[in-house]
């Protein structure tokens, strides 16, 4: 019996900020848009719904005058990443 | 990325993981940048060193006083790097804080060199053997590796050295440990 992939997960967009915050410590809005070749608006919800679950901690500050967002992974957002890539494996491997 | 593709592969899915993970590795030819200077500037004062020694100066150590200037521009540059860096990633925490680390050794080593009767220079050439090969293993950059490797072999030499030709054999374990995988750095490609 195979386990239902996090829906909140399986969003190309949201699985793709997942995948890049994962892999660094943390990372500028900036960064990720460019990374996932997304539009500023459709980012931000995404980051919203992924901020909103408690797996990404978004923090809102300053760089000189210009406003800097910067997300980061949490412990929640890792296990959830880890559930689901081993539920992919599950179907892949099937 | 156009928003609602939400129907996607369990195949496409890990093919998008793999691919951001990929995209999010750091620019690895920056490091070059910190292999290059210091490597240029122990080098230099070693060589400095067994010259100053060899004509008879009294304090030849003095040379040493151009890695100050180095410090300043290592961090400096590391600051300005981390502050224009739009993503900071675990490797290079850990980088940042091993070379830190061996700084704050090295720094403890000169101040109480006089207890080691001053045979620093082989001691720290086999310390710098960690963050180096260390580096090399993060970034896995191989040459990097084998010039921790040079940096221990050249540490044993330098034991087995009289004193007065030390500099010469840190030198050469810096040409070997530093400059040569910092320019292989430097020129690899993306």
């Amino acid at each position: 019996m195979f386990k239902d992939l996090d829906p909140l997960l399986h969003s190309q967009l949201r699985l793709a900020v997942m995948s890049l915050l994962i892999s660094v410590e943390s990372a500028e809005f900036t960064f990720l848009k460019e990374k996932t070749n997304s539009t500023a608006g459709n980012l931000s919800v995404q980051l919203d719904k992924l901020s909103e679950a408690g797996y990404i901690n978004v923090e809102k500050s300053f760089k000189g005058k210009k406003p800097l967002t910067t997300c980061k992974v949490t412990k929640k957002g890792i296990k959830a990443f880890e559930e689901y890539v081993n539920t992919l494996k599950q179907y892949i491997n099937k | 990325m156009k928003p609602g593709t939400e129907n996607l592969s369990a195949q496409e899915s890990l093919d998008l993981i793999t691919d951001m993970i990929r995209e999010a590795k750091g620019n690895i030819q920056q490091n070059a940048f910190h292999f290059l200077l210091w490597g240029w500037v122990v080098v230099s004062a070693n060589l400095g060193m067994y010259t100053l020694a060899k004509i008879g100066y009294p304090r030849p150590y003095i040379v040493w006083l151009i890695t100050i200037p180095a410090w300043i521009i290592s961090f400096y540059v590391g600051y300005k790097r981390g502050k224009a860096s739009r993503r900071r990633t675990h490797f290079d925490q850990i980088s940042m804080w091993l070379w830190i680390c061996f700084g704050v050794c090295i720094f403890t080593l000169i101040g109480f060199g006089y207890k080691l009767n001053h045979q620093l220079n082989p001691l720290i050439v086999t310390i710098s053997v960690i963050p180096t090969f260390t580096s090399g293993l993060i970034i896995r950059f191989r040459p990097l590796m084998f010039g921790g490797v040079a940096l221990w072999i050249f540490g044993i030499i330098g034991f087995l050295t009289p004193h007065a030709l030390q500099p010469l054999v840190g030198a050469t374990g810096i040409v070997c440990g530093y400059l040569i995988p910092g320019y292989m750095l430097q020129n690899r490609k993306a």
